[in-house]
């Protein structure tokens, strides 16, 4: 085994110029997924909290009996799926109404009587705001006696939902396709180092050498360049964050808001080892000899 | 897998073999057998088929026809798994050299018992003996593209004995060397023989077996044309 990594040290110097290229590719595509997964990371943390504002409005009934309000509410509190229920008058609706809009005023002109109804406003547990969950609420809140109309934003449902399933989709294709990218990278490498050498390869099978010994240095090898390759990346991401991030967050505050996940891109030097003898265990798998 | 020699059999047993190449013989229906210990001679002019029959002996060439025992084993029998343990009992000196240029004396005749598993003290050991017995024990640290036809043949022959194996194969060894270097290496053969290892060397050149007493093979256009003593 020890000998197997001197072979493998040996081929990396002597073939240094093939195996720097592949270093530097397997290192553009890992830096590539690095910033995706960052813009996945920053995005989902941004969309996290966003579930918390989310409300629904319960429309009760024209002149609701107190009775009927207070049995709606608990009706609503024994639901698992709700954080908070709140009664709110038609008078205080009214009147928050008003405050919202102090400065149209002359809406209000020449209104004898609230059109307001009583409503119940109801907040879901974060893990409820859902499309499906809330849809099924909606129809379940319209069974209760003096409910009249369920309201709650669906289109920003919607939104969110589509911003965080594309985002998580853009993410997968491009850390499957890079993925798999360095994968053929190691791959092609490690099939180029095994054919140069050959002549050398059938001198050890002469003389006695097992599959084994023959394709433990190739396995040693595609692990160094996806280690390698790995490690650049690292110092890479950690460029963007010292010489990028940190020199724009001086002059833009903004830029103080955006998350950088450090234990996340700390397996980036394994994940490189893993995707390298991935892609040498490949080429040796495939290869006649 | 292990030398299933045991000591009842020849040491390399040819029964009708036949061994084609693109619809081209190149050995035809050859019988004979090499005893434990011996020392023998293929001979022939060139293209007579010398190579051919000593890559079926160690297995880089499957016969067409016929079969092929060494110590015991069946080589139509043979997984290709166990091929690489029973090439570790048979030392081939080649035509070609076959040297790794990239490394050096040392490593050279080492590779022999890395590939074996031995431990690095016993390849020290080892390695600096055979240099010693070949007299290339200075040229250690040289690379094979730096030393003579002479020396590189040397090291050839170290790395096939390095590992002490059963059997010696050598492909027309002195092919390059002048008269003296020649001598000096059938001179290494000899003291291998002396030692118990069975030696089988492929030469055109008569002048190595003649008078020698040894059992020599003749080969023509890939027939066993005679066998006899010099």
């Amino acid at each position: 085994m020890t000998y197997a990594f001197i072979l493998a040290f040996q081929s990396l110097i002597r073939e240094k110029w093939i195996n720097l290229l592949s270093v530097l590719t397997i290192a553009s595509g890992l830096l590539i997924i690095s910033l995706a997964l960052f813009t996945v990371y920053n995005i989902d943390a941004a969309t996290k909290n966003l579930p918390e504002r989310f409300s629904m409005i319960l429309y009760l009934d024209n002149d609701i009996q107190k009775e009927k309000v207070d049995a709606a509410v608990g009706i609503l509190k024994k639901n698992h799926a709700v954080l908070s229920v709140r009664y709110i008058p038609k008078d205080e609706a009214l009147k928050e109404l008003k405050t919202t809009l102090k400065n149209s005023s002359y809406v209000f002109e020449g209104l004898d009587e609230n059109p307001l109804p009583d409503a119940i406003e109801v907040k879901l547990k974060k893990d409820s705001v859902g499309q499906e969950t809330v849809r099924k609420f909606a129809g379940e809140a319209m069974k209760i006696p003096g409910v009249k109309e369920v309201d709650y934003a669906e289109k920003f449902l919607s939104t969110l939902n589509y911003l965080r399933v594309g985002m998580k989709t853009i993410g997968l294709i491009l850390i499957a396709s890079l993925g798999a990218g360095i994968i053929f990278v190691c791959y092609s490498t490690v099939k180029i180092l095994f054919y140069r050498r050959n002549e050398e390869i059938e001198t050890f099978k002469l003389l006695g050498a097992t599959k084994a010994f023959i394709r433990t240095p190739f396995l040693v090898e595609g692990a160094l360049i996806g280690t390698s390759g790995g490690i650049v990346s690292l110092l890479g991401i950690f460029a963007f964050y010292y010489i990028v991030l940190l020199r724009l967050s001086v002059s833009m505050p903004i830029f103080k808001a955006i998350l950088f996940p450090w234990d996340l891109f700390l397996v980036l030097p394994f994940v490189g080892t893993f995707l390298g003898v991935t892609g040498a265990a490949i080429a040796i798998g495939r290869l006649k000899y | 897998m292990t030398w299933a020699d045991d000591g009842n059999n020849p040491m390399i047993h040819f029964n009708g073999v036949t061994k084609d190449y693109d619809n081209q013989t190149a050995l035809r229906d050859i019988t004979f057998s090499v005893e434990k210990g011996e020392m023998i001679f293929v001979t022939g002019p060139s293209g007579s088929g010398k190579t051919t029959l000593l890559k079926l002996i160690y297995f880089a060439e499957k016969p067409d026809r016929g079969t092929i025992s060494i110590a015991g084993w069946e080589t139509g029998q043979l997984k290709e798994s166990s091929i690489p343990f029973l090439r570790r009992n048979i030392g081939i000196v080649f035509q070609d050299f076959r040297l790794l240029h990239n490394k050096n004396v040392f490593e050279n005749v080492a590779m022999a018992l890395r590939i074996r598993g031995a431990g690095e003290k016993e390849i020290k050991a080892r390695v600096y003996e055979t240099l010693k017995a070949v007299n290339l024990r200075h040229k250690a640290d040289v690379f094979p593209r730096r030393l003579s036809g002479g020396e590189q043949q040397r090291v050839v022959i170290s790395r096939a004995i390095v590992a002490e194996p059963t059997v010696i194969l050598a492909d027309e060894p002195t092919g390059n060397l002048d008269p003296d270097t020649a001598e000096g290496v059938m001179r290494t053969f000899k003291e291998i023989n002396a030692k118990g290892t069975t030696v089988l060397i492929a030469t055109h050149n008569r002048e190595l077996f003649r008078n020698s007493g040894r059992r020599v093979i003749r080969l023509d256009m890939g027939n066993l044309v005679a066998e006899d003593r010099t």
